[in-house]
């Protein structure tokens, strides 16, 4: 009698299940519909992003994998238009000094913080130490700390003092946020983020998922338009994919290129490239090692690899074969630049032989992920197609990261690098795979020294002389090739077709200002 | 009752196990598998680590199960992947099970030993298989080495406990009190005596082994610490069909029978025997 009762108990139940995911999935399949009905920015609603890498608070000012919080709690001096031309945000004018040794910036004087403290030109100065600070580990340390000094005109106008011009400066204001002294370490222990931005921090789930709500005192008059924004962290990208064919997510920036054929063709979201792209895939090669000293085998190496088939078979068709560094939205992107080598194995083998090189077996390490994986194996075969054999050793990611900051990288390696979406300078100066003091393949040359130095030194970044420079810096590169650019990774945003208005910076922070949903 | 009479008895028994029908389709199961693995480079001749641009095919003619992510013909793969992990199964199983009945005979000879020997397997019971994966990894690298190793350790204390529990049970058994009254020595009567009629669990437990091989280097090469890429490993396969499971699903398909139909007849093979050897 008992074990009938329980059994009919256990039906009911399972029954009530069913009858209510029945109901969630009809309140889903609902809200998708009439997508399109007004037209209009809309107040109200809550935007739900997926990614599938949480956010990490001690790396608030580095360069990390997830940047999506950034922009929503805190604001940036300037911001870059598509042309890179910085326009107004919590600076509303600059004048930068004719020889390019200080800048002189107005500040806007009705911004407040979270806690309703006034922002002043003391939080600008702060900014700026903070990223001088190597424990903060911020990539554009090398130009923050070329500001020698802080002039104070009354509370809204500052001027920086410069130790030599710099032409990535505005790189400095795009990628530096404005953060509460306070608070600013309980802010990299993840306790709590006071910034000036459109969304107050709300709630944090490790693993999980970060609320935020809407700063009614925001200094941008009636934005944004949203009421608060989740973000869910999601793993395995199946899930994450499911999560936003259902609805429970309007929006994410990390569907893999894999993923994005099956969403592209439903009509139920669209699909937006970012011209900075996600980074860019590469073969590192340690020039200590004595099989690859010779330029003419790295060449060969960079002749020998099947960048469209990369692209195809790796990314999902999603990226730029290129064998710069440079995505689109970099100044010193050009089409010749990133065909400048091509797949041409008997031009490979043609300088091999040239080196006097045969019968090579190189150590080549790579990421243990199915990604890095797939792209280390096709990069494996098209090498021995023109006779060099690699041995594959596959690396958890720490300890690459490891490797690749203590210089201890094998003969070959292949990983993704960032830092080539801005001007050029940033790359050469701040990531580690070019730097051109200290970089993971041991490569210097007091000629990419010199050229680097004088790329960054200067005052402006945009003149036909800087150009010229910068064409200078990428032909070493590609010479040289210690760094062997593969192809650039497609940044793709996929929003339902609710969600308008979001945007990425050029540091890939995500901006809700003006987004809004529709009904 | 002398050891022959049951000896005798046992070769009768294990055979007829197998001869049920749990048994027979576990045979048939093991056997197409392994066959199909063994004569890999006869059934087909293309290359498992020749790429093309012809990613991701449907099966066809020239591609009986299709190509992979990185246009690889998938049946070519598929079979000698197989070959990898009978491989490794092969190697890895006979060095756990040795090492595992040395230990039991060991722990068979003096109460210290036993307690001794008994503890070393509680510590290789308590490490679960993937975190003692991922410590000899650490050390070693990824490989088929260090596949094997892990295999083998994990096999050992399956092995010394089945042995060691045959032998407390038939050492007080009448034949082995006669031995010893006899005056055969205690070596003698553990390895002539005792030994051999305390290993018929050990043959079940052999096929359980093998499953659980199949399954470790499985989920070794999921995780990327298992056989080195390229070479085709089933689990390895397995590891890169997973990005295409919504979009391709035939691709995982493939290697999943394969595994399914491996451990699965092992099993039914392990079931049968052990009936076999119980009636």
């Amino acid at each position: 009698m008992t074990s009938l009762s329980r059994r009919s108990l256990l039906r009911g139940s399972v029954a009530a299940a069913g009858l209510l995911s029945l109901a969630a999935c009809r309140s889903a399949a609902e809200s998708g519909d009439g997508a399109a009905a007004s037209a209009g920015p809309r107040r109200g609603g809550t935007l739900s992003l997926a990614t599938t890498i949480d956010y990490t608070p001690s790396l608030l000012f580095a360069q990390s994998a997830n940047t999506l919080v950034q922009r929503l709690v805190f604001n940036t001096l300037t911001r870059y238009d598509d042309q890179l031309r910085p326009q107004p945000e919590l600076a509303t004018s600059w004048q930068p000094a004719a020889d390019g040794r200080s800048i002189t910036f107005k500040l806007r004087d009705d911004v407040l913080f979270h806690d309703g403290r006034k922002f002043t030109a003391d939080d600008v100065i702060f900014a700026v130490k903070n990223l001088q600070n190597p424990v903060r580990s911020a990539q554009l340390r090398s130009t923050a700390a070329t500001v020698t000094e802080f002039r104070k005109n009354g509370d809204h106008e500052l001027t920086l003092e410069l130790a030599h011009p710099v032409s990535n400066l505005f790189d400095l204001f795009e990628f530096m946020i404005i953060t509460d002294s306070a608070t600013v370490e309980d802010a990299v222990a993840g306790k709590q983020l006071i910034g000036t931005g459109p969304f107050r921090y709300g709630k944090r789930t490790p693993g999980s998922s970060i609320t935020f709500t809407r700063n009614e005192k925001y200094w941008n008059p009636g934005r944004p338009y949203l009421d608060g924004v989740e973000i869910r962290v999601i793993p395995q990208a199946d899930s994450l994919v499911s999560s936003l064919k259902t609805g429970q997510s309007h929006l994410s920036y990390h569907v893999p290129g894999k993923d994005l054929a099956g969403l592209k063709g439903s009509g139920q979201f669209q699909l937006r490239p970012y011209d900075t792209g996600s980074g860019a895939y590469y073969i590192g090669v340690n020039v200590s090692a004595e099989q690859v000293k010779d330029k003419r085998v790295r060449q060969a190496i960079s002749w020998a690899v099947d960048r469209e088939r990369l692209v195809q078979q790796a990314l999902g068709g999603y990226g730029l074969p290129s064998a710069a560094p440079w995505p689109k939205s970099s100044p010193a992107y050009s089409d010749a630049n990133a065909t400048h080598y091509r797949h041409d194995p008997a031009k490979a083998r043609e300088l091999l032989k040239e080196a006097g090189v045969s019968g090579l077996t190189l150590p080549f390490a790579h990421s243990n992920t199915p990604d890095g994986t797939a792209i280390a194996q096709i990069l494996q075969h098209d090498l021995k197609q023109v006779g060099i054999e690699t041995e594959l050793q596959p690396t958890d990611s720490p300890t690459m990261q490891k490797q690749l900051i203590s210089q201890t990288m094998p003969a070959l390696w292949t990983l993704s690098h960032g830092f080539a979406q801005l001007h050029p300078a940033t790359l050469a100066v701040s990531a580690y795979p070019f730097n051109e003091a200290k970089n993971s393949s041991h490569f210097s040359s007091p000629g990419y020294t010199d050229i680097v130095q004088r790329a960054w030194k200067r005052p402006d970044s945009d003149s036909a002389e800087a150009k010229a420079l910068y064409q200078q810096v990428t032909d070493t590169l590609l010479d040289e090739a210690f760094v062997i650019d593969l192809a650039i990774g497609g940044q793709i945003e996929v929003a339902g077709t609710k969600v308008h208005g979001a945007t990425l910076n050029k540091f890939n922070y995500l901006n809700l200002d003006d987004a809004y949903l529709t009904v | 009752m002398t050891t022959l009479a049951v000896g005798l008895r046992r070769r009768r028994l294990l055979p007829a196990g197998l001869h049920t029908l749990r048994g027979t389709a576990g045979v048939l199961l093991v056997g197409v598998v392994v066959l199909a693995g063994l004569l890999a480079p006869l059934l087909t001749d293309a290359d498992p680590l020749a790429q093309s641009g012809l990613a991701l095919a449907g099966p066809s003619g020239a591609h009986p199960f299709g190509t992979d992510d990185l246009g690889r013909d998938l049946f070519s793969r598929v079979l000698h992947g197989i070959r990898t992990d009978l491989l490794i199964s092969v190697t890895a199983v006979p060095v756990g099970a040795v090492l595992g009945c040395a230990l039991a005979l060991l722990a068979a000879t003096s109460r210290g030993a036993d307690v001794a020997v008994q503890r070393v397997f509680d510590l290789l019971l308590a490490f679960p298989g993937l975190i003692l994966a991922l410590a000899v990894t650490a050390v070693l690298g990824p490989g088929r080495w260090p596949v094997v190793i892990v295999i083998a350790l994990a096999e050992i204390p399956g092995f010394g406990r089945q042995l060691r529990a045959g032998i407390l049970v038939q050492r007080e058994r009448e034949y082995a009190l006669a031995a010893r009254v006899g005056g055969a020595s205690r070596a003698r009567v553990l390895l002539r005596h005792v030994l051999p009629n305390a290993v018929d669990p050990l043959i079940v437990q052999g096929a359980i082994a093998f499953s659980l091989a199949v399954f470790i280097e499985g989920a070794m090469s999921f995780l990327g610490v298992g056989v080195r890429p390229p070479e085709p490993s089933l689990g390895g396969i397995l590891s890169q069909s997973m990005a295409y499971l919504s979009t391709h699903p035939g691709y995982a398909a493939a290697p999943l029978l394969v595994v399914t139909a491996l451990v699965l007849g092992l099993t039914l093979i392990a079931e049968a025997l052990n009936e076999g050897i119980r009636r």
